[in-house]
């Protein structure tokens, strides 16, 4: 008897057997390099989330034990707190704000700065320094800036205004002040984002709509806005995500102030109800609610920008 | 083989990540000597290199116990405090930090009598039968500090006496084209609200020194026309322009250099400001008088505490404890702290130094003038014990104050808010 030739030896081994071969590696990759990260995710995203929402049904004091389970009292008694709702409605206002002024003003600039040039290299950076700065340096600077007897004020002063606004002080307009200093701190990012996204404008669509008689403003509508459409739904759910959760401006700037809740934002008062008034179930409450309306709002908005995309 | 140590290591690193250490103190058995933390803040008063000296005064003396210290980023160390303990990094020693909250759950020491044997007043800020905050000095809180020359130029010839007087003297002030009062705010908060503690202070308290006792038990309410009638007394300020609106963004570092410049005629503050009007150049000469009362009656808000406080969880709590006592109780030390802060030691047989500084001294007596006649009452909004503010409450009236200030709210509605934040409060 002859030992088989190699070509023989292959025809005796099962297709099942070969097929089913690579899966053992495949979930030893993912045990050994997705484990920790998932762990890692479980443990600090997922995990705080659920413990949140666990105390959140409790009237969780750490410095008053003993904690009770309240089931829904905290969530029933937040939507008849004027304090909350006024949060709410700070938070929101400020949303509003600080998505829609730093898009606006984010697309003018990038547009103006998608040129050629050492200037434009150089202006783009200067629009972007703020965004690496950290948030508590730059409400430093600007509370200063913004003092009654701040430089801004002493300008005004200079001019002849003898009154000039108490940009933080009239609870009128401190809220107005404090999403001023959020936008300038954000317009660098939507400014770049809306760059990228111009790079990826094909000039050759710009030529052709140019050849066709399209006039500058028919060349943004028709080509180029379109196509930003993806940094445009980057730059809004990032805005968006980031002022619903707006905390360190307002304390290191107003502390939520002036006076009750002018600028205390949903994300603050979290914080102020658990760590100043020990409540930590009830502002887990707060915090449950403010992740809900982030996941829906935020959901809603893709779901409409995205389709925009799609139409495209 | 390999592959499976690689997963275990990943595996074991990922949940040791998640791992929670016990709540325990910060302090460690450094080589040598036992090592404790110390919570400590600072201001314009209280520096950096306050801190340092006065460390390492008791450090030397004590040579086995060695103090990291910690700084809270803002005046507000008892949040501060709050966080470090929620994060299991509660400090073994802190200073100036409201006791109430930290007592009830069982994180702080409860000093003994033996402990407490040097104390002025070893009975202050009882939280549930125990003494948690060695009292180690008292504030006045506020007096009136006032430019002598606006008021010379206003041709105000005497300190107020009665509340009538005081708007009286304020008037005479804007009349003269100056701003009677130097308020602040800002997120410290307080600075807005002195002349309102001063009011509940010596008009409510004055009457019923048990108010905010009776405030606990739902006796009585921020709305009842007592309180009321204190807020209104504010409010008719604000109304009468004798407060600027614009300043309650100022922070009160600022707010206290307004003052030294000369920007008002006078600014109601605890009487640390001592410190300040005695060391920083100004160009004026500062006077103190006792906050008025209606009829002119002696009544002299006070807040004895503001001393240490000890983890009971500390690694060395018996460092803690000696280092502790022997801080507040260092003649150097209070000596120091009487020059850098101002402060009134209330230690048993303690004088003030010779080369204390004129503002001071004038502040100190009109105190120990108080004491004497027993016309101190508590300070409103500044008690920290089972007759202080529920937790988080401070903060609402600074707000309150704030919004009656910008016209916000009107008096009654700046105290139902109080009364609804309240309720939340318990």
């Amino acid at each position: 008897m002859t030992a088989p030739t190699p070509e023989r030896a292959e025809e005796g081994k099962s297709p099942t057997r070969r097929r089913r071969k690579p899966i053992l590696p495949r979930v030893w990759h993912f045990a050994s390099f997705g484990a920790p990260g998932v762990l890692i995710y479980l443990c600090f995203v997922m995990a705080p989330i659920l413990i949140s929402f666990g105390y959140s049904l409790t009237n969780y004091n750490p410095f008053n034990p003993p904690t009770k389970f309240v089931g829904l009292e905290n969530y029933k008694n937040l939507f008849s707190d004027e304090t909350f709702l006024t949060a709410l409605w700070v938070t929101t206002v400020l949303t509003l704000i600080v998505v829609i002024v730093p898009n606006v003003l984010g697309l003018g600039i990038a547009l103006l700065l998608d040129k050629k040039g050492w200037l434009y290299n150089a202006l783009r950076t200067v629009f972007f320094t703020p965004v690496i700065l950290s948030s508590v340096v730059v409400s430093i600077i600007w509370q200063k800036l913004l003092d009654d007897q701040g430089p801004i004020n002493q300008v005004l002063r200079a001019l002849g205004v003898d009154h000039p606004p108490g940009w933080l002080s009239d609870p009128d307009i401190a809220l107005y002040s404090v999403a001023s200093i959020v936008c300038w701190q954000m317009l660098g990012f939507c400014v770049v984002v809306y760059l990228a996204g111009l790079q990826g404008v094909p000039t050759e669509l710009l030529e052709a709509a140019e050849i066709d008689g399209a006039g500058p403003w028919r060349r943004f509508r028709a080509v180029t806005w379109p196509l930003l459409a993806p940094s445009l739904t980057i730059n809004t759910v990032v805005m968006l995500i980031s002022a619903f959760k707006t905390y360190d401006y307002v304390k290191v700037i107003t502390n939520g102030g002036p006076g009750s809740g002018t600028t205390a934002t949903i994300a603050f008062n979290v914080l102020a109800t658990g760590l100043d008034a020990n409540h930590a179930g009830y502002a887990s409450a707060m915090a449950v609610v403010m992740l809900v309306i982030v996941a829906v709002v935020t959901t809603i908005v893709l779901q409409f920008l995205r389709r925009r995309e799609v139409d495209l | 083989m390999r592959r499976s140590l690689a997963l275990g290591a990943a595996i074991l690193l990922a949940a040791s990540a998640c791992t929670v250490g016990a709540d325990t103190g910060t302090g460690t058995n450094g080589g040598g000597g036992k090592e404790i933390s110390f919570l400590t803040f600072e201001s314009p008063n209280l520096t950096p290199a306050y801190w340092d000296a006065a460390i390492k005064r008791v450090t030397d003396k004590h040579p086995d116990i060695k103090v990291k210290k910690l700084v809270a980023p803002s005046t507000d160390r008892t949040g501060y405090a709050k966080q470090l303990l929620t994060s299991g990094q509660f400090p073994d020693v802190a200073i100036a930090v409201d006791s109430a909250g930290f007592a009830e759950s069982g994180a702080l020491y409860a000093w003994t009598p033996e402990e407490l044997k040097d104390f002025q007043f070893p009975d202050a800020n009882p939280i549930k039968g125990g003494h948690h905050q060695l009292p180690a000095n008292t504030q006045t809180i506020p007096p009136i500090y006032y430019n002598k020359k606006m008021f010379a130029d206003a041709g105000i010839t005497a300190t107020p006496n009665t509340w009538a007087e005081l708007v009286a003297a304020a008037e005479k002030v804007k009349a003269k084209g100056g701003k009677p009062f130097v308020i602040g705010g800002g997120k410290e908060g307080f600075p807005s609200a002195m002349i309102l503690d001063g009011l509940v202070s010596v008009d409510l308290y004055g009457k019923t020194p048990d108010w905010l006792t009776q405030r606990r038990a739902d006796k009585v309410k921020f709305a009842d026309p007592d309180f009321q009638k204190a807020f209104g007394k504010f409010a008719d300020l604000v109304a009468k322009g004798y407060i600027d609106k614009s300043q309650v963004s100022r922070s009160y570092d600022d707010t206290q250099a307004a003052f030294l410049k000369g920007e008002g005629a006078m600014y109601p503050m605890g009487n640390w400001f001592a410190s300040a009007a005695d060391t920083k150049p100004h160009d004026f000469e500062i006077g103190v008088f006792n906050f008025p009362s209606e009829d002119g009656k002696l009544v002299v808000p006070a807040y004895t505490g503001g001393g240490m406080i000890v983890n009971a969880k500390s690694a060395n709590l018996e460092a803690a404890r000696t280092f502790a006592l022997a801080f507040q109780l260092d003649k150097t030390q209070l000596d120091t702290s009487v020059k850098a802060d101002g402060l009134f030691p209330a230690i048993k047989g303690y004088t003030p130094p010779a080369d204390a500084g004129a503002t001071f001294k004038a502040g100190y007596d009109l105190y120990q003038k108080a004491v004497e006649q027993k016309a101190v009452v508590n300070a409103f909004s500044w008690e920290t014990a089972d007759d202080g503010l529920l937790p988080g409450m401070k903060d609402k009236v600074y707000q309150a104050a704030q919004d009656v200030i910008t016209g916000r709210k009107s008096v009654a509605d700046a105290c139902a808010f109080l009364d609804t934040e309240w309720a939340k409060a318990k």
